[in-house]
């Protein structure tokens, strides 16, 4: 759970002033640090990056009283406004869990290097 | 190693836009995405500071509870830099796609989808147009520096953007917003002139002489049913000698009618404008109303604001794109606009010398075309240079190369219009804005030309109305057809000079009012145009205005939500009367009742007009496709007005026949026949007779987007009047702002556009006012004389220094 809010936190400070894909910083360098297995360092990110673009994209979509989420949802025909939210958050989830991932297998294969060195 | 690679591949892929949805990782993203363009609170106030230099002195900006910003600055420089600054901030998508599609410019973040329609707008000489506007705009020290003060200040909204702070359209189109200049102020100016006097049925016209001949020519399309009652009173003398237009000895016969799809001109772009002289108003100050019908969309084309400085104080509706207030009020005068629809685009029949397209045969010699060289940069593409020549009339829009763009466009002719003329509108509406009486008003008039526009304009003790702009002076029927370009008596002659065209001060019967329709009786002694709107808009207004005594604002906003159809008053009951009755049951039966019952006016919730536009549209059909349809080429179809005329007084005419039949058809049978067909049209589009054939749902009002994005218009508006009301809503077009203006010491004035003043889809006052507007309300204008600090009506305000 430690790793999944960490992850959450960090994207978060470092979209305030970076450009989006910047979420894959936090992911990859936690991922390398506590990832345990590829599923579950996949599983900390996906969830990570999900949880923050769900919470934030709800409470933009709250404060809006849903007006551009209709709109949104009309411009894709989508039959219903949630769906995008939960695209949102399905996007950033498979964007954060690939980064983490990633920062599991590389921590992995170059400490293998280095014991085999 | 896969891992990194298929992460990798991953961003890539949420970072390039694929067809044309947008880059998801961008788009999606809750920080800078979309969801960044969700408005989730009130706005604030605010200081900003500028670089120095930009601003002369410091620029305050009040936002009223509708969002109308109330501008108050120093000098006029801050003042329309303000304006582009304040505009963009609202509009600044729709400022920039409007002008890159003037341009011609779209392919550019399009792509190749656009590509023909750019093509035309090159082809049609908007570039030229504009090029001529500016010229016109910088011979004057005080528009030059208000389009380059208004630029600065749009560019200076610019500058401060960061990606995530880009206008929704940008980020699902994915382009950035450009540089802005004076020559797309200029581009704008030249768009309405396409908007409003961009039409001409040249072609159309010669295919219809060319294949149903001299007579339906004179029998149909000739006929103007004296019901009209012209802008300029009857009986108004004309005190000048008017200049004399060379007339060819005989009539052009084109040489070639060309195959091409056929066409059902658009509706035109109507207005209504009126004012009433203090005899006829309650408060003994005249009044002034005015609703443009244009194409309504969101974002709107209008936006409201207030202009404060020393030298001005003017409201009303702006032009995203242009400094000074367009359609508005100041203290001492208010002003408003209709459409005049004089015929100012003509077609040319070019001989050239051979197909390189370098000569031209005039008036016995040969003479050189001009080239010019159009670029059209496109997205994902080549750039693909068109070359388009000109003669001295202007572009040939449609040469051997390319595919046939338009209809109505004839091959190898050139193109002559109004909108290639050196012109500086913009010193017009600086002039009006600032304009204090009758006589600031004429000399602001000077300036204006295309647009050619019935300026209505009213003070504390006159009214008047100037069917104002630069009319070439033409013979009789001159450009109604296509025209000889080799003849030097088929040019434009000449301008009718500004002090003989048609306009009116305080007339007898205390008002002045235009629709659209044909602006003088026939003695005046200028050509302006064969074809003007129908009379029903005009003619129903007058007799209110004429009824009407004690006038009140209150009066004036009823009137532009009158309803009435003069058109099915004049029809409908000759129609009902040769209806044969005896056989209907049900549905017939029931609809003949309500129509008999129906006071003629297109209610929302009214049936009748339904079946009466059913039955009429079915009637005209009846009528004229055996002729029309019998031929590939595009001809021009005879008026509504026309054909009532007709209907109503030449029952025995030849053309009702049906000429693909053996029968002899009469207007009798046509009449029945129709009225069969209009309940069956009906009952397949709306179902069985119910509240499913209301007008409301009939009339099928939707707002659509300005590039039509999906979910991004208001569908579906449940709305009365139509095209021949003075309500003139149909389709999507309708009045795009309604303003009443009650004049006098203390001036008060009420408006309201089918809109929003944010240009952002996820702001709420996107289009808060049209439920408003489709209920007729009007909302009251506030004008601060002098500016106060603290007011109850301040919602927030801008500090820009």
């Amino acid at each position: 759970m430690i790793p999944v809010l960490l992850i959450a936190l960090l994207a978060w400070i470092l979209g305030l002033f970076l450009p989006w894909w910047s979420l894959a910083i936090p992911c990859f360098v936690l991922g390398a640090w506590l990832g345990k297995s590829g599923g579950r360092s996949f599983l900390y990110g996906f969830t990570g990056i999900a949880l923050l673009w769900l919470l934030q994209s709800l409470f933009i979509h709250v404060g809006n009283d849903g007006i551009l989420t209709a709109r949104i949802a009309e411009l894709f025909s989508l039959p219903d406004p949630i769906l995008v939210i939960l695209i949102t958050a399905l996007i950033g989830g498979v964007a954060g869990g690939l980064s983490t991932l990633t920062g599991f297998f590389f921590s992995k294969t170059l400490l293998q290097k280095q014991v085999v060195g | 190693m896969a891992s990194l690679s298929a992460t990798i591949v991953l961003f890539i892929v949420l970072s390039i836009s694929i067809g044309p949805a947008p880059p998801l990782g961008p788009f999606l993203n809750p920080n800078t995405g979309f969801w960044a363009n969700a408005v989730t609170g009130d706005s604030k106030s605010q200081t900003i500071s500028l670089d120095s230099g930009e601003l002369r002195d410091s620029v305050r900006v009040y936002f009223d509870e509708y969002q109308i910003p109330h501008i108050f600055a120093q000098n006029d420089h801050d003042l329309y830099f303000a304006q582009g600054y304040v505009t963009a901030r609202d509009r600044l998508w729709q400022m920039e796609f409007q002008t890159y599609a003037a341009a011609g410019r779209l392919s550019e973040f399009l792509g190749p989808r656009t590509v023909p329609y750019d093509r035309y707008q090159r082809r049609i000489g908007m570039g030229f147009a504009a090029e001529q506007a500016l010229k016109g705009i910088n011979k004057n020290e005080n528009t030059r520096e208000a389009v380059e003060a208004y630029a600065a200040g749009v560019n200076a909204w610019i500058k401060q953007l960061g990606p995530e702070d880009y206008p929704l359209e940008y980020k699902i189109m994915n382009f950035e917003p450009g540089k802005w200049t004076p020559l797309r102020s200029a581009l704008l100016f030249k768009n309405m002139t396409y908007t409003l006097a961009g039409r001409n049925s040249d072609l159309r016209m010669s295919n219809t002489r060319a294949y149903l001949g001299d007579s339906f020519i004179s029998e149909v399309m000739d006929l103007d049913p004296s019901w009209n009652d012209p802008t300029i009173p009857s009986g108004t003398p004309w005190n000048f000698e008017p200049l004399e237009a060379q007339k060819p000895n005989s009539n052009f016969q084109p040489s070639t009618a060309q195959d091409l799809q056929p066409f059902q001109p658009d509706p035109m772009n109507g207005s209504n404008n009126w004012a009433v002289s203090g005899s006829k108003t309650k408060s003994g100050y005249p009044i002034l109303a005015n609703d443009p019908h244009l194409n309504m969309t969101l974002p709107s084309i209008w936006y409201t604001l207030q202009l404060h400085s020393p030298s001005v104080n003017a409201m009303g509706v702006s032009l995203p794109g242009a400094p000074s207030v367009i359609i508005g009020f100041n203290e001492d005068i208010a002003w408003g606009t209709t459409n005049v629809g004089a015929d100012v685009w003509d077609w040319y029949e070019i001989e050239f010398r051979d197909s390189t397209l370098a000569e031209y045969r005039y008036d016995g010699e040969w003479r050189d075309t001009e080239k010019r060289i159009e670029e059209i940069k496109v997205k994902g593409s080549e750039t693909i240079t068109d070359t388009v020549f000109y003669t001295h009339h202007g572009p040939v829009v449609q040469d051997f190369s390319g595919e046939s763009m338009r209809s109505g466009i004839p091959k190898l002719h050139a193109m002559r219009w109004i909108a290639y003329e050196e012109s500086n509108e913009v010193n017009y509406f600086l002039k009006i804005n600032r304009a204090e009486n009758y006589e600031d008003y004429r000399n602001a008039l000077r300036d204006f030309k295309s647009p050619a526009q019935n300026w209505v304009f009213a003070d504390q003790k006159d009214i008047a109305l100037t069917v104002t702009g630069q009319y070439p002076l033409k013979w009789e029927n001159q450009g109604r057809f296509i025209s000889d370009g080799s003849d030097p008596l088929y040019d434009w002659q000449g301008w009718v000079p500004f002090e003989q065209i048609p306009s009116v001060k305080n007339p007898g019967r205390g008002f002045v009012s235009s629709a659209n329709q044909d602006p003088t009786a026939p003695d005046y002694p200028y050509y302006l145009d064969d074809d003007f709107a129908p009379f029903e808009r005009g003619k129903r207004i007058n007799d209110r205005l004429a009824a009407m005594d004690e006038i009140t604002g209150e009066d004036m906003r009823k009137l532009q939500l009158d309803n009435y159809s003069y058109h099915a008053a004049k029809v409908l009951p000759m129609m009902l009367e040769t209806l044969d009755t005896d056989t209907l049951t049900g549905t017939g039966k029931e609809s003949v009742r309500l129509l008999a019952e129906w006071n003629y006016h297109n209610d929302s919730s009214e049936i009748a007009p339904s079946i009466f536009k059913y039955w009429w549209d079915a009637l005209y059909r009846e009528i004229w496709s055996d002729e029309y349809n019998s031929v590939e080429a595009g001809m021009s179809w005879p008026e509504r007005d026309q054909v009532a005329y007709l209907v109503l007084n030449r029952p025995e005419l030849s053309w009702y026949d049906n000429r693909h039949t053996d029968e002899k058809e009469t207007l009798e049978m046509l009449i029945n026949r129709a009225f069969y067909r209009a309940m069956n049209n009906l009952k397949e589009e709306y179902g069985t007779m119910g509240d499913n054939w209301q007008w409301g749902n009939v009339s099928d009002t939707d707002i659509g987007h300005l590039a039509q994005l999906p979910g991004f218009g208001k569908e579906d508006l449940f709305t009365g009047g139509g095209a021949e009301s003075v309500n003139a809503i149909r389709g999507s077009h309708g009045p795009s702002w309604r303003m009443v203006v009650e004049l006098g010491p203390e001036i008060k004035a009420y408006g309201l556009y089918p809109g929003g003043q944010s240009g952002n889809p996820g702001s709420p006052f996107y289009d808060n006012m049209i439920d408003d507007w489709n209920a007729g309300e009007l909302y009251p204008l506030w004008f601060i004389k002098n500016e106060t600090v603290e007011s109850d009506s301040v919602t927030y305000s801008l500090t820009i220094e």
